[in-house]
């Protein structure tokens, strides 16, 4: 089916924004929050595939039909400072857990009013 | 190729990473003055471009690279007036927030003005660039500076609003990255020329209308617009001072000019998106003005009124982009300029509160303001700017706003704007008399404070926390004469890219002269109503809460504090635009 | 908001957005059957032009290297207010000996555990490390192997413990090694301009496809990457590892004065 991709895709996004909505715990929410992430590079990654080539490294082959470099260019270095974003909202995770012994988004709020 | 274009985003970031290596080992001030001297060097280089690209766009490819053939291979900078202004305007406000936060962040040293001078160049290439996958590079930068930022004090409410934020923001980052992937799989490209082109030849695919769903999301959830708006509430009220000013006086603004540009750079050619812009944008902007006018004056704690009164005027800001007619976005422009530099003043006056009386509580404090008087003369004035009053370049872009609605035919927008003006003028004319005249006494368990102690440290004297204040007061109150005019040749710049602004767009005649000053009658009556509500006669009391009470029933859940409300709403948001464009298709 | 009302909104919300999806999906061009001139002008030149042959590091260090600019700040950004943030709570004086979790008992390192964890670092090490050498022949780069890198670096706590990874990962270095990555990559973008070029114009001498050493201004601005990327991390992974410490105790001689 041709749009197994997309749909993945799709899929990917919208049930991590459920786990983000409904998620009782902020470390599974950081989860969710990166499910949502490779959403979007599934998407890009899809978008640059060609059928039947290669990838785009000539090294022992001359240059010619491989798929798009740009989209996995930008996938690539994204991937990396998600991590690092994940990283900083665990980090914030564990501070509240310090301060408030919870993690339930639910019970965290911030000042009213 | 002028060698001035790429200095706004290199020099700041070189800086950064000097300060990085070396902070420990520099004396303590230095940082702070290589801070300041390299936003105020920023400044001048913007505006020696703002004025430069009046006769033509600064073209500026990356690395050498342009083309291969017809197709874009590199990344380009084309500094149009707009942009330019809006990168001198992020220079100062940067310059004066250094000032301000002289000696705050000790515990830290350096890494405050490492975060800031990456925001900084952020903004700067945000506003600069001409291509759409360095545009989110640039806005991803401008949010995980603005998490950490947030992320300073420890508390645990810091905390809590340093994470909804991250959390919206970063979904915010997602969907403009999505939007991306719909659009390059349709054109190849990301250049905006490129893309307008592909844009222009078939306006009603899908794809595009997809691609832009996400993408205007996304800046509309930077933009803090309804009903991505909650986030904002909660990270001012924990955010400090200095970076409550960045926030509120440009990266909020900085996310709304976003679909701005991506509107008439990409997408003015697709009729579908003009259409739903016209309608669904003007009413969003509208709703925006009013939500946040209103739970502005239900506000005790000073920085969430703030932010709600920036949720309000960007509502404005966005209804006038939204009326998409030349007049309009000079109005745009000019407000921009005026909302951001009384915000930025009242947000430094709240911190200079904060730091001097230990309290950000309207209520608890009240009447402690005297010892800090002169604070509460510009906290007066600015407090009439928001109002609408009739000088300054807020108002400028007022008169250009209501005169552009007119001219379109929506004079109901106009006259929303004025009342969201009014409302969040007044709010912040109650504060004033309540803090500084002791006004206002709240009889009862409203007396208590809310339960948290927040403070700030005032390690430095009274006039210095007072003094970038008043004068980025000073500079709102300017007198527009040339200002305008350079908006109204910015304007035709920003809407047809790549060509010079030789003739200024026409003024239109302001329709109704009386507006500004019913606009601040209505300000000082709202403040007066509620600073005297012991001398109202009871029914009218009654009437309003009849009104106001299930108003707040309504839209107090919307802003609970918990990420999840947050997130379904930004969904339902999505939705509300992915239908839109699908119905006017 | 209670939690039904919350997503019975999102799953309003998603009845929108559904039928507005599959109108989307049937618009889409056939997966894997549609043009990419972008992608093509670079494939047919970049070999030409740049004398590499893995065209994603010259998309990423070469033709597009200003977002990866702005890429390596935001990594720096994050993981500056990560380590501000659990440095700023505690201080960064902690004892060393492991915090004890109520209920749960505290592991001891086997010795196969010690084994391969001492056996693998090194090797993991030099991976990571050729990874990053010559992105422009084949895949890798900064950014892939300065993850690995790190990683090893966590082998080492694995196998020996925390006192001596702590001995052996100081914060300090670590942090100016950061800097200095950042800084490497924007003074090469500044560099071409001083001889007239535009900012990040790869000016130095091409070299021979193939060889070890090519690509020109590439291979700097990758090293400064790799450093970059690989003391982030290993800052993220000594910060999170001291959370598992517990907290200083006042010396017998100080409580009794």
């Amino acid at each position: 089916m041709n749009w197994i991709p997309w749909l993945l895709a799709g899929w990917l996004f919208f049930v991590g924004i459920y786990g983000v909505i409904s998620s009782r715990n902020y470390v599974h929410l950081v989860g969710c929050l990166a499910v949502v992430q490779s959403s979007t590079y599934v998407l890009l990654l899809s978008v640059g595939y060609r059928q039947g080539a290669g990838p785009p490294i000539f090294f022992h082959i001359p240059p010619g039909r491989a798929v798009d470099p740009v989209v996995q260019a930008l996938v690539l270095t994204d991937i990396v400072v998600g991590a690092t974003i994940s990283a900083l909202l665990l980090a914030l995770a564990l501070q509240v857990h310090k301060v408030k012994g919870t993690l339930d988004p639910d019970q965290l709020r911030p000042l009213r009013r | 190729m002028t060698p001035l274009v790429p200095l706004p985003v290199a020099v700041p970031i070189t800086v950064a990473a000097f300060l990085l290596a070396s902070g420990h080992f520099l004396p303590r001030r230095v940082p702070d003055l290589l801070a300041m001297a390299t936003a105020l060097a920023m400044t001048v280089i913007s505006a020696v471009m703002a004025t430069r690209s009046v006769s033509g766009p600064l073209t500026y490819w990356f690395g050498g690279w342009s083309t291969i053939g017809a197709q874009v291979v590199g990344i380009r900078f084309q500094v149009d007036p707009f942009g330019a202004a809006l990168a001198a305007f992020a220079g100062l406000l940067f310059f004066a927030t250094f000032i301000f936060a002289w000696g705050v962040f000790e515990k830290i040293g350096a890494l405050f003005h490492v975060l800031m001078l990456f925001f900084l160049a952020a903004i700067d290439g945000f506003v600069l660039t001409h291509d759409l996958f360095n545009l989110f590079v640039w806005f991803e930068v401008m949010s995980v500076a603005a998490f950490s930022l947030t992320a300073y004090r420890l508390e645990a409410s810091a905390l809590e609003g340093a994470m909804n934020f991250t959390v919206t923001n970063s979904l915010a980052s997602f969907c403009v990255l999505g939007g991306i992937g719909l659009i390059y799989l349709r054109v190849g490209a990301l250049d905006f020329s490129a893309l307008s082109q592909a844009v222009a030849a078939d306006g009603g695919d899908p794809l595009f209308l997809g691609s832009f769903a996400l993408l205007a999301t996304g800046f509309l959830i930077k933009g803090a617009m309804v009903p991505f708006q909650a986030w904002l509430s909660d990270t001012h009220a924990v955010a400090p001072s200095p970076v409550s000013v960045i926030f509120s006086g440009i990266m909020v603004p900085v996310g709304l000019f976003g679909v701005v540009r991506l509107y008439f750079s990409v997408f003015a050619g697709s009729g579908v998106i003009t259409t739903v812009l016209n309608t669904l944008g003007l009413w969003i902007g509208v709703a925006s003005a009013l939500l946040g006018g209103f739970m502005c004056l239900t506000q005790r704690h000073l920085k969430r009124l703030l932010a709600f009164s920036t949720i309000s005027h960007v509502g404005v800001m966005l209804a006038a982009f939204a009326i998409l007619s030349a007049p309009a976005q000079a109005g745009f422009l000019l407000y921009l300029l005026g909302h951001g530099l009384t915000k930025g003043a009242l947000f430094m006056l709240s911190g200079l509160l904060l730091a001097t009386l230990g309290g950000i509580d309207e209520i608890g404090l009240r009447g402690l303001g005297r010892q800090v008087w002169p604070a509460g003369i510009a906290f007066a004035v600015g407090g009439l700017l928001l109002g609408g009053a009739p000088v300054g370049l807020m108002d400028e872009g007022t008169r250009l706003i209501d005169a552009a609605a007119s001219q379109a035919h929506r004079d109901w927008a106009a006259l929303a704007c004025l009342l969201a003006s009014a409302l969040t003028g007044g709010a912040v004319l109650r504060a004033t008399g309540r803090i500084f005249l002791g006004w206002g006494k709240v009889a009862g368990e409203e007396e208590r404070g809310p339960s948290e102690q927040e403070q700030e440290d005032a390690n430095r004297p009274l006039w210095l926390l007072l003094l970038p204040a008043v004068v980025l007061l000073c500079l709102a109150l300017a007198e527009g004469g040339t200002i305008q005019r350079y908006a109204r040749l910015a304007v035709v710049a920003l809407m047809s890219p790549g060509q010079a602004a030789h003739a200024p767009v026409p003024v239109p005649k302001p329709p109704h002269p009386i507006l500004p000053w019913i606009s601040t009658l209505l300000a000082l009556l709202i403040a007066a109503f509620d600073l005297f509500r012991d001398r109202i006669p009871h029914s009218i009391l009654v009437t309003n809460d009849r009104i106001t009470t299930p108003l707040r029933h309504l839209l107090e859940p919307m802003h609970s504090g918990r990420v999840g409300d947050y997130v379904a709403w930004i969904v339902a948001g999505l939705a509300m635009l992915a239908i839109a464009l699908s119905v006017a298709s | 908001m209670r939690r039904y009302r919350r997503l019975a909104l999102f799953a309003i919300a998603m009845l929108g957005i559904l039928p507005c999806m599959i109108g989307l999906f049937a618009h889409m061009p056939r997966f894997g059957e549609h043009p990419l001139p972008y992608g093509d002008a670079i494939n047919l030149n970049g070999v030409r032009q740049r004398h590499v042959t893995n065209m994603v590091t010259a998309v990423n260090f070469d033709y597009r290297g200003v977002d990866t600019l702005g890429e390596e700040i935001m990594l720096i950004a994050a993981t500056v207010g990560a380590v501000m943030l659990l440095r700023g709570s505690r201080g960064e004086e902690l004892s060393a000996r492991p915090g004890r979790a109520p209920g749960r008992p505290i592991a001891w390192r086997s010795t196969g555990q010690v084994l391969i964890a001492r056996l693998m670092a090194p090797l993991i090490l030099l991976f990571g490390l050729n990874i990053i050498i010559h992105p422009q022949l084949t895949p890798g780069g900064g950014f892939q192997g300065g993850v690995i890198v790190a990683s090893a670096a966590l082998l080492i706590w694995l196998g020996d413990g925390y006192r001596p990874w702590r001995r052996l990962m100081r914060s300090r270095p670590i942090e100016v090694a950061e800097a200095i990555g950042a800084a490497i990559y924007a003074l090469c973008g500044f560099a071409p301009m001083v001889v007239g070029a535009a900012f990040l114009q790869n000016v130095l001498p091409l070299g021979k496809t193939g060889a070890l050493i090519s690509g020109g201004l590439i291979l700097l601005i990758n090293a400064g990457v790799g450093i970059a990327v690989a003391c982030g991390f290993a800052l993220l992974f000594i910060e999170f590892l001291q959370e598992t410490r517990a907290e200083e105790e006042p010396d017998p001689e100080e409580r009794e004065a």
